[in-house]
């Protein structure tokens, strides 16, 4: 008896401890203490035993009955705070609810990006017109007369404003650095400021060609200031932007508002440098373009080209931003097509 | 620009083992851009020289022949051929197996196989000069003519680029490189640049001596256009092919062989950058002129286009008119016939602007004009005639000079420059020592003395038309030489003089990352132009737009006054794709108006002023929805971005708003920009099909940044406040703003109103016509004590009577 009692305490903790749920645990209660259940039926057979062993026996049913009774309670409480707040087929691989949709461009991206970078080195931001005078898109530039540029194949006039004096002439801005004259004027030396901003030019538009696109113009102009200086600063603010060590050589190039010049490669970041078709199988891509202010800007800025000198880059954001999304049509960025824009949240 | 590595290495010796990676990497540095390097023997890999031995029919095919044809390695093949020229003997292009040939020259190179054609077996192919790529130096004069090498004294075997000395490499340079540098548009100047790089020796050209011979008559009229002209009357000269190593070469840098006559001009100026013509000399009539044409004077190029010219072109002309455009192009009259017997070789200098504006004039720009107005110095007609005159010796034994002349009016002037080396050693960043700099000068033309802390520089002819011209150009070239990627980084130096602040840029970024990243708006671009469909539908009108002269399309002239036509076109194009959604552009708009400038008086800039612009894009089912959301993205800016706050007001309709649906925003007394429910008008004319639009546009240049944060701080209320919501009826036009301004009448010193709220508006079947339902929440509290409930509906009280006598208001049962 003594052992069928120990058998039926063992089967009974296991089938409480089994119990998923209050209903289940209920029934268990009832298998085993309810009026049909086994410990109910066996302490119906106490009477029917010998009456020598009927306390002893008593006393381990009790026992037994108190400590079921205990482990039901103390199961039916777990139960009750592991208990589900929803049916158990709630889906959790439902999706999120989306935060509203919103994002800055990605050119305005880059640019703050390259704006927090340059203002961690001292650069102050600067902001001009995008309608500028021939005065300061080309004469102060130091572009000869006949300079190409000054065409209207490749620069865009204003009607009524397209004959004349060069400060009277106005167009689009072909380029910043006019801009960056107008800052030299109005502030004092030594200068160290970036210049953000759209230009234009009348041209002919396919996948890598614009007629409105953004640079950003670095300059520093200071007392003895040495190119290798510029390479420095260029290098640590293309690592900053690209979150890694970008390689960077500066080679001979010609641009009429500096003296000497350069084009400025980085290493291409697709292949590392092997060669591969984004680079053209060279492992360089052609950046930017900078070098030493030229005398005769510095002069058009009021300064002593003899005592101050400096360094200027020109970044294309176009294809910085196109660097690092892979994206290959240009002409999308001035789409405003939502189905572009938002690859870039 | 193509340049061939054999032909430079006539003007310096290259050595044979030159890396030509390490040349073109060097030459990208310091020179000019070298894009790309081919070896053209390459293209040619297992195509070699065969000759046949037999012709035989092909048994099953009337058009081809099976020819027996040795090539060279002991074997003789059978290869079945289609041509129409094919004879025992003839030497002949055999494409071995494994080779590439581009079929009936056309498509994509294909690979040669073993093959069989209508049953023959063929060893490769016997190819037309187009399937190798050659036909501009083997011309076929018929469709099926197989290319002839029989001429060639080539074994057969011999490889063809061997046979035809193809064994050449050509350097791809950008001539967008170069455009500063009119010295280098010829072999003979990347020859220099090249010696200079690696000190190697440069050969030179010796003076031609023209002897005992008659003056030939030039009379340049205009000295200023035409500083020099040189012409060389010649006799014993005929038409023909020139000597096929001439061709090859100017085949291999991208030209094509003529004839004789023309290739030496051409070969010329591709030697030394140096245009030259020859006219036919029996079509001149007395003598040779330079001078400007007379208005509308006719000219008949030699490429048949008919100019009525304009007195700024300048011409060649004799005594009869005009028989050439200077710099530009021949004319028809003069030019080489087949009958051509005696010519006058003309060398001549033209100033540069005026030739580009000729060939852009009429459209025409050639490879000599395009060199011409980059600045040519007239100093190098004397190594083009030099050069000029030993190729006619040698194509034409029997030449005679009959006249000449060297009319030189405009000498030119050599620059000298004076550089102080203390100056130049600071500017680099380092000492190289005065032989280092004068060695590299002296082997790039320029005279070097020094003095004890100075040199002297004289330019040479070549850089003195505008190239070199101050010092820092002296340092640049100092510094391409040493290389500039051997100069050691160097620190960037500063001092600190106080932090950045810049409240205004700061603003504008705080604006725009507000619009992007609270209120979940998009930032778009779009062009400062704007198509006309937009600005009929959003401007109206067009006083004081400016225009653009040459617009990217017709109907593309007007640039913005407004950033909404093109963000009203942004919205019309993503209505395709979007049921809803929020953008915004922040860009300058422009009028015709206000011309000023504050950086030099004679300059006047037309008013120009940073706009942001939103547009809020939703079902036309929920305008009221659409403003409301719109309205608190304007509303919040001031507060959460920093800046003076806005003033709504229902003051001045924009002329595209809806006619109930619009606000101005002011900042004090003055008007900053509108919100407004695109009519429905405008969105027709804007096409915008389905969909409703809330535009915003504000003047950013009229916002004030505040200094700093304004936020104040109020301690958290000690007892607590009751929200008491409240229904009232009134009149369907009754504003809130009147609600809310009457209920705020209670709210005074005695009274325990703190605040009231909009919570709903409602109007429909259970409110009677004519009236709305207006659920709002009092916020009722005291900073003292805790509040009985019959001071609470005290209050509560209060403020429903305020609203019942001032707005005929009524409780909602």
């Amino acid at each position: 008896m003594k052992e069928k009692i120990a058998k039926l305490l063992a089967e009974g903790e296991a089938a409480i401890l089994r119990a998923k749920n209050e209903s289940e645990l209920q029934e268990v209660k009832g298998s085993i203490l309810g009026r049909q259940g086994v410990l109910t039926q066996l302490l119906k057979e106490i009477p029917k035993l010998d009456a020598q062993l009927r306390p002893e026996i008593g006393r381990v049913v009790n026992e037994a009955k108190a400590r079921l009774g205990g482990l039901i309670d103390s199961r039916r409480e777990e139960l009750k705070l592991k208990a589900a707040q929803v049916p158990e087929d709630f889906d959790y691989t439902l999706p999120g609810i989306r935060p509203p949709m919103g994002g800055l461009h990605p050119i305005t991206q880059m640019r703050y990006d390259l704006d927090d970078a340059f203002r961690s080195m001292g650069f102050e931001i600067y902001q001009e017109d995008d309608i500028t005078s021939e005065l300061y898109a080309f004469d102060k530039l130091n572009f000869p007369p006949n300079h190409p540029a000054r065409e209207s194949m490749d620069t865009y006039w204003l009607e009524g404003h397209d004959t004349g004096d060069a400060a009277e002439k106005l167009c689009l801005r072909p380029h910043l650095t006019g801009g960056s004259v107008r800052y030299m004027q109005t502030h004092k030396p030594p200068y160290r400021f970036v210049y953000p901003g759209r230009v234009y030019r009348n041209e002919t538009t396919d996948a890598r060609h614009e007629r409105a696109f953004f640079q950003y113009e670095a300059l520093i102009v200071d007392k003895d200031f040495t190119f290798t200086a510029g390479k420095v600063m260029i290098k640590s603010i293309l690592s900053k932007v690209f979150g890694r060590d970008v390689p960077v050589r500066m080679r001979a190039g010609f641009f009429p508002f500096v003296e000497p010049g350069f084009e400025i490669d980085m290493g291409c970041l697709v292949c590392g440098g092997k060669g591969c078709s984004v680079c053209k199988h060279v492992g360089w891509i052609e950046i930017m373009p900078g070098g030493t202010p030229h005398p005769n800007v510095l002069r058009a800025a009021g300064l002593d080209p003899d005592e101050y000198t400096g360094f200027y880059v020109n970044i294309g954001l176009d294809r910085l931003v196109m660097m690092r999304y892979g994206v290959d049509d240009v002409r999308l960025f001035h789409s405003a097509d939502l189905r572009f824009l938002q690859q870039f949240h | 620009m193509k340049v061939s590595l054999n032909w430079l290495k006539d003007y310096v010796k290259i050595p044979e083992d030159m890396d030509l990676k390490r040349l073109a990497f060097d030459l990208t540095m310091s020179t000019v851009e070298v894009e790309g390097v081919t070896e053209l023997a390459r293209s040619f890999d297992g195509i070699v020289v065969g000759e046949i031995r037999e012709v035989q029919p092909h048994p099953n095919a009337d058009r081809l022949r099976v020819c027996r044809v040795d090539i060279g390695d002991g074997e003789i093949r059978d290869i079945v051929c289609g041509g129409s020229n094919l004879e025992a003997g003839m030497k002949v292009v055999v494409a071995c197996p494994g080779s590439y040939v581009r079929w009936h020259g056309e498509g994509e190179p294909v690979e040669i196989k073993n093959t069989k054609l209508r049953g023959v077996a063929s060893y490769g192919m016997i190819c037309a000069s187009s399937e190798v790529g050659l036909e501009d130096l083997f011309p076929a004069r018929e469709e099926a003519e197989i290319m002839d090498l029989s001429e060639f004294d080539a074994p057969a075997g011999t490889s063809l680029a061997k046979a035809l000395e193809l064994d050449d490499v050509i350097l791809e340079i950008d001539n967008k490189s170069m455009t500063n540098r009119p010295d280098l548009w010829g072999h003979y100047g990347i020859a220099r640049e090249i010696a200079a790089l690696y000190d190697l020796p440069l050969i030179r050209f010796q003076p031609f001596d023209p002897g005992e011979t008659a003056r030939f008559p030039i009379r340049i009229e205009d000295p200023e256009r035409c500083p020099r002209y040189m012409g060389v009357q010649m006799d014993g000269v005929e038409v023909k092919p020139a000597p096929f190593r001439m061709q090859s070469r100017i085949w291999r840098v991208g030209m094509r062989p003529i004839n004789a006559l023309v290739d030496i001009t051409n070969y010329v100026m591709l030697a030394v950058g140096q245009p030259t013509h020859v006219f036919d000399s029996d079509n001149i009539s007395d003598y040779i002129q330079v001078r400007r044409a007379g208005a509308g004077e006719e000219l008949l190029l030699l490429n048949d286009k008919s100019l009525a010219l304009t007195e700024d072109d300048l011409v060649i002309a004799d005594s009869e008119g005009a028989v050439a455009l200077a710099g530009v192009m021949g004319g028809a009259k003069d030019s080489v016939l087949p009958t051509t017997r005696r010519v006058i070789l003309e060398i001549a200098n033209f100033e540069a602007a005026g030739v580009r504006r000729t060939a852009l004039r009429y459209d025409n720009r050639t490879e000599a004009s395009s060199r011409y107005e980059k600045g040519v110095d007239p100093e190098r007609c004397d190594i083009a005639l030099s050069l000029a005159m030993s190729l006619f010796g040698e194509m034409y034994p029997d030449v005679k000079v009959k006249a000449f002349a060297d009319q030189y009016p405009n000498k030119l002037v050599q620059k000298e420059l004076d550089v102080e080396l203390g100056w130049l050693s600071r500017r680099l960043g380092k000492q190289i020592p005065n032989e280092q700099i004068a060695a590299k000068l002296g082997l790039l033309g320029f005279t070097v003395t020094f003095t004890e802390d100075a040199m002297h520089i004289v330019v040479p002819t070549w850089r003195s038309t505008g190239d070199v011209g101050i010092k820092a150009d002296i340092m640049e070239e100092v510094a391409r030489m040493y290389g500039y990627e051997n100069f050691e980084p160097t620190t960037i130096v500063t001092s600190f003089e106080g932090a950045i602040n810049q409240l205004d840029q700061d603003l504008l970024r705080r604006i725009k990352e507000y619009l992007a990243f609270r209120c979940g708006m998009q930032e778009v671009f779009t062009y400062p132009w704007m198509q006309d469909t937009y600005v009929e539908a959003i401007l109206q009108s067009t006083e004081g737009v400016l225009k653009l002269s040459t617009p990217p399309a017709p109907d593309e002239s007007y640039i913005r006054s407004s950033l909404l036509p093109n963000l009203c076109r942004a919205v019309a194009e993503n209505e395709r794709y979007f049921g809803s959604f929020d953008i915004f552009e922040e860009a300058q708009v422009f009028k015709d108006e206000n011309y000023t400038s504050p950086y030099d008086e004679r300059e006047k800039l037309p008013s120009q002023r940073r706009h942001i612009a939103g547009a809020f894009a939703g079902s036309a089912e929920d305008v009221m929805g659409l403003f409301r959301r719109a309205k608190g993205v304007v509303e919040n800016m001031p507060r959460m971005t920093h800046m003076e706050e806005f003033t709504l007001r229902h003051q001045e309709k924009p002329v595209w708003a809806d006619e109930t649906v619009w606000l101005n925003v002011y900042l004090g007394e003055k008007k900053a920009g509108d919100l407004a429910l695109l009519s429905r008008k405008a969105s027709m004319a804007a096409g915008i099909r389905n969909l409703a639009a809330v535009f915003f546009e504000l003047d950013a240049d009229a916002f004030q940044p505040l200094r700093s944060r304004t936020n104040t701080f109020t301690h958290l209320a000690e007892y607590p406040t009751i929200d008491y919501d409240l229904s009232m009826l009134f009149d369907a036009d009754t504003k809130w703003e009147q609600i809310r301004a009457a209920a705020l009448k209670k709210k005074n010193q005695e009274s325990f109103l703190q605040d009231v709220d909009f919570v709903d508006e409602y109007k429909g079947s259970q409110i009677p016509a004519g009236r709305k339902s207006v659920t709002m929440r009092l916020t009722i509290g005291s900073g003292t004590k805790t509040l009985k409930s019959d001071e609470i509906e005290k209050c509560a009280g209060s403020v429903i009577r305020q609203l019942e006598k001032d707005l005929g208001g009524e409780m909602r049962r």
